[in-house]
């Protein structure tokens, strides 16, 4: 129990330690929301001297209000549930906006982030167990795909596939023209089939990490004298490597794993970039062009939220799977 | 036992995580604003247009807020009249049919179009038209001018709107051409006008909205427009990432009208039958200088003469063909458009700015005021070296360009250009704060063409803050000269046209001299067609619109225009 409290009494001191944080770097960045909206506005139509104090008005932007109230009513509201209003989509709340985009981006991330581990794993575990095999060949090539610097990938599939042979679609999230976004199987196949090519390049570029790290451990797991006791048993080779070596071997890569899936959403700027997929990826974008506060701070919280909630169960979770890691007090 | 149950764990968890990915996309779908409607499009009768919007699209279509979606104005929501920034014709009558000012021009009288309907079915009505400059007088928050006047409806067909000031000829454009009208009956209801998303909004305009959602919009064709059902009947708008996907979706027939400039874009244009662009040269890119020196401007640029010298120094030719795929043209002195502005032009200075590099020109203006040319070849004076630094947004490639040739065409005039490349944001700042030297950036637009809205915001005292203080967009620059902000407000303060020439003419030659923005090329304003689908659109023999789809008024003549192409 002592080790459970210990635990969740560190991730307490880290939330608010990031909350902190999330405040603060927003507002290190020069500028602000209005001047920023008024030089947009500027470049398209006139704007008075009085446009600011409107505009001030409008988004709510009290410059007045000193720095630590601010930070009171932020933490307060975080705890509320209530993470303001964006400047950028006004007035929409920074709730809403989130809700819209982050659907996407879990979806398209995490499957792929899942299509990645699983192959790599079950390649990675098969190279370890038939050292040599053409599988094991495989690795240098998939490492490639890896050290390629990703958007560099992304845009050269995109490229392949959408501009030459139109194979896929250059861009979006599902068929703006032909369907509607609901529960309804045309939406849902028209989804599928644009997130594929961005899914490829993600599942591509980070095969590799997880297949080299699973056959490595393999490899090592394999001289362990348990997988000789077992070989000695006569049990079959399959059991022995997928329960006994597979198992031991995989615990490693099961951490990584973890703390990948709190990085989706900080990882999808990229893909959301080149692909011009509508996920959160792309609305952190415009809220810092933009100078929105409440929507970076939503964003980041997210962010915080996902990593430090993957970590927190990948620590729990690996207490029950390798009993080892467990305080002894 | 302990084995058996931990065997299936992993298993079960990795079946656990795809359904649950499954359903996060099945709540992705749901989230989409379950709007009903969709078909047409790319594939049937309708168009699609991207106006720059990225990212994730947030439904307002309130025209009070400055983040309304942009179809809200022009398009939902007409003005009184229209004033076309494409040419210098008089403004074209849209809701309103005619308007004149009274004597001491503190009113103006508008006559308004009848038999006009609202997309309920409710008439227009000049209580429609008063409630709308009342409303925006009395909320703090919409009166982005801080002069809206007060209005009053005098029979069914007249409108009379009173300014707080005589001689307010200054607001014309602004009242009339920049004025959204909304219906009274529907936002007399709303609670809160301010933050009210005005779903479903009843306007008067040409389209109306189908469906909604965070990736696209539709608009449908109004049957009862007034002047008659537009011919295209569903217009589209799309969200893309950045120009690269743009370009793409264009050539790829996805993207029937956009503005976007990319590289190689004549010759691919010229591979597809079926586009077609126009170039509206309407931006003025220019060397912001911090100019001056008594509101707290530090530098070589305080000094008119070197602003002078890079003026002469600049080749704009090769700027043209190195920068800007030689669809830029030359800017003038004056800050106006040539061509477009002529009337306006006085011909006491130059009608444009030398297109070639005229370094006897440069060197003798600096030896003229003091400067000599130091070891390194650079000019000194009194131990300041003539040294300045140009801030520009890292990512604009072909301002980033200009200035990598601008520095070799200054080195040979003895001046030294050093550049910084910064984020939007931090360039912004550095700008409305004064806390630059020389900063890349454009003339934006004006209510109209009249020079003056030029000239007020960016040359007037009143539009300036010392350094450290936000000028907001107005005069970065920190001009201030008693001569042009007494002709400013002459050339403000009257109707006359042939008193406003005379006016912009000292101001001409006063802003000739300083330079406190050096113009370096009307930037082009490029705007690409799709003629498959849909023709009219405007060309450059009858530009009947300003055509850039970020263009808020202009969008709605545009779509009005279109035919279906067979």
């Amino acid at each position: 129990m002592r080790f459970y409290l210990q635990k969740i009494g560190f991730y307490v001191a880290a939330l608010w330690a990031a909350l902190t944080l999330n405040f603060v770097l927003p507002r290190l960045m020069p500028g602000d929301p209005v001047d920023i909206m008024l030089s947009k506005l500027s470049a398209r139509g006139p704007v008075a001297p009085e446009t600011r104090r409107s505009i001030e008005l409008m988004l709510g932007v009290d410059s007045d209000e000193s720095i630590f109230s601010q930070y009171a009513s932020y933490l307060g509201n975080v705890f509320r549930g209530d993470l303001g209003v964006s400047v950028t989509y006004f007035p929409q709340t920074v709730t809403d906006t989130i809700a819209a985009t982050l659907p996407w981006t879990i979806a398209l991330m995490g499957i792929a982030t899942i299509i990645a581990f699983v192959l790599g794993i079950v390649l990675g575990m098969l190279a370890g167990w038939k050292r040599g095999s053409w599988l094991d060949n495989l690795i240098p090539v998939t490492t490639m795909f890896q050290s390629v610097p990703y958007f560099w990938l992304a845009l050269v599939l995109l490229y392949i596939f959408a501009s030459v042979f139109r194979i896929f679609p250059t861009n979006g999230g599902y068929d703006v023209y032909g369907t509607s976004p609901g529960l309804n199987w045309p939406f849902i196949s028209s989804a599928l089939y644009y997130g594929t090519l961005p899914a490829l390049t993600i599942v591509l570029s980070s095969v590799a990490g997880w297949m080299l790290g699973m056959r490595n451990m393999m490899v090592s797991t394999l001289s362990e004298d348990y997988i000789l006791t077992a070989e000695a048993k006569g049990l079959t080779p399959r059991r022995i490597r997928t329960m006994y070596a597979a198992r031991n071997a995989v615990l490693p890569s099961l951490a990584g794993f973890a703390i990948t899936l709190g990085f989706i959403v900080a990882g999808s700027i990229v893909t959301e970039q080149v692909f011009s997929y509508p996920g959160i990826g792309q609305t952190l974008l415009s809220a810092v062009q933009n100078n929105d506060y409440a929507l970076m701070q939503g964003i980041f919280l997210v962010i915080t939220l996902s990593v430090l909630g993957a970590n927190l169960l990948v620590d729990l979770l690996y207490s029950v799977i390798d009993p080892r890691t467990r305080a002894r007090a | 036992m302990h084995l058996t149950t931990t065997r299936r764990r992993p298993r079960r968890t990795l079946a656990l995580a795809t359904a649950l990915a499954g359903t996060v996309l099945a709540l992705s779908a749901c989230s989409g604003g379950g709007a009903a409607g969709g078909g047409g499009g790319n594939t049937g009768d309708g168009i699609t247009v991207f106006n720059g919007a990225t990212g994730n699209i947030a439904e307002n279509w309130n025209p009070f807020t400055p983040t309304a979606l942009q179809p809200t104005l022009g398009i939902i929501h007409e003005p009184l009249f229209y004033y076309n920034l494409a040419s210098s014709d008089a403004p074209e009558p849209l809701l309103g049919t005619e308007f004149s000012w009274n004597e001491d021009g503190s009113q103006l009288t508008v006559t308004i179009r009848e038999g006009v309907e609202w997309s309920d079915g409710e008439p227009f009505t000049t209580e429609d038209v008063a409630y709308n400059f009342n409303l925006r007088r009395e909320t703090p928050e919409f009166n982005t001018s801080g002069q809206t006047p007060a209005a009053e409806a005098i029979s069914d067909t007249q409108v009379v709107l009173t300014f707080d000031s005589p001689a307010s000829y200054t607001q014309e454009a602004n009242t009339l051409g920049n004025t959204p009208m909304i219906p009274q009956h529907v936002w007399e209801a709303k609670s809160d006008p301010v933050t009210d998303i005005n779903a479903d909004p009843v306007g008067t305009g040409p389209y109306t909205v189908g469906s909604i959602n965070a990736q696209t919009y539709e608009l449908e064709a109004n049957p009862t427009y007034w002047g008659g059902e537009p011919k295209i009947p569903t217009v589209r708008y799309i969200s893309l990432a950045n120009a690269d996907a743009a370009s793409s979706a264009l050539l790829a027939g996805e993207v029937d009208w956009m503005s976007s400039f990319f590289p190689g874009f004549e010759d691919l244009i010229a591979s597809e039958p079926d586009l077609a662009w126009v170039n509206t040269p309407a931006l003025t890119t220019s060397l912001f200088t911090c100019s001056n020196a008594a509101l707290g401007c530090e530098g070589p640029q305080t000094d008119p003469a070197v602003r002078q010298a890079i003026y002469y120094a600049v080749d704009r030719d090769q700027l043209n063909n190195l920068a800007f795929e030689k669809v830029a043209e030359l800017p003038s002195p004056t800050l106006l458009i040539p061509g477009r502005d002529d009337q306006w032009v006085s011909g006491e200075v130059e009608a444009t700015a030398p297109s070639g590099a005229d370094v006897a020109q440069a060197t003798q203006i600096l030896e003229a005021a003091g400067y000599a040319k130091g070891g390194d070849g650079i000019y000194a004076k009194g131990g300041q070296r003539v040294s300045l630094n140009v801030q520009v947004v890292s990512g604009y490639s072909d301002y980033i360009a200009a200035i990598d040739a601008m520095t070799q065409q200054l080195a040979a005039a003895g001046i030294e250009l050093t550049s910084s490349q910064v984020a939007y944001n931090e360039w912004s700042a550095n700008q409305q704060n004064g806390t630059f030297q020389l900063s890349m950036d454009s003339i934006g637009l004006g209510a109209s063409t009249d020079p003056y809205f030029t000239y007020q915001p960016r040359y007037a005292t009143e539009s300036t803050v010392p350094v450290g203080e936000s000028a907001g967009a107005l005069n970065n620059a920190r001009y201030s000269n008693p001569v042009v902000d007494a002709a400013v407000a002459a050339a403000g303060s009257t109707d006359d046209d042939a008193v406003k020439a005379e006016q912009y003419a000292i101001i001409q030659k006063e802003i000739a001299r300083d330079m406190p923005y050096i113009p370096l090329v009307i930037s082009s304003t490029l705007t690409e067609f799709n003629t498959s689908r849909a023709t009219g659109w405007p060309t450059e023999d009858d530009l009947y619109a300003f055509p850039a789809t970020w263009k808020a008024w202009d969008n709605g003549i545009v779509l009005k225009n279109l035919k279906p192409a067979n």
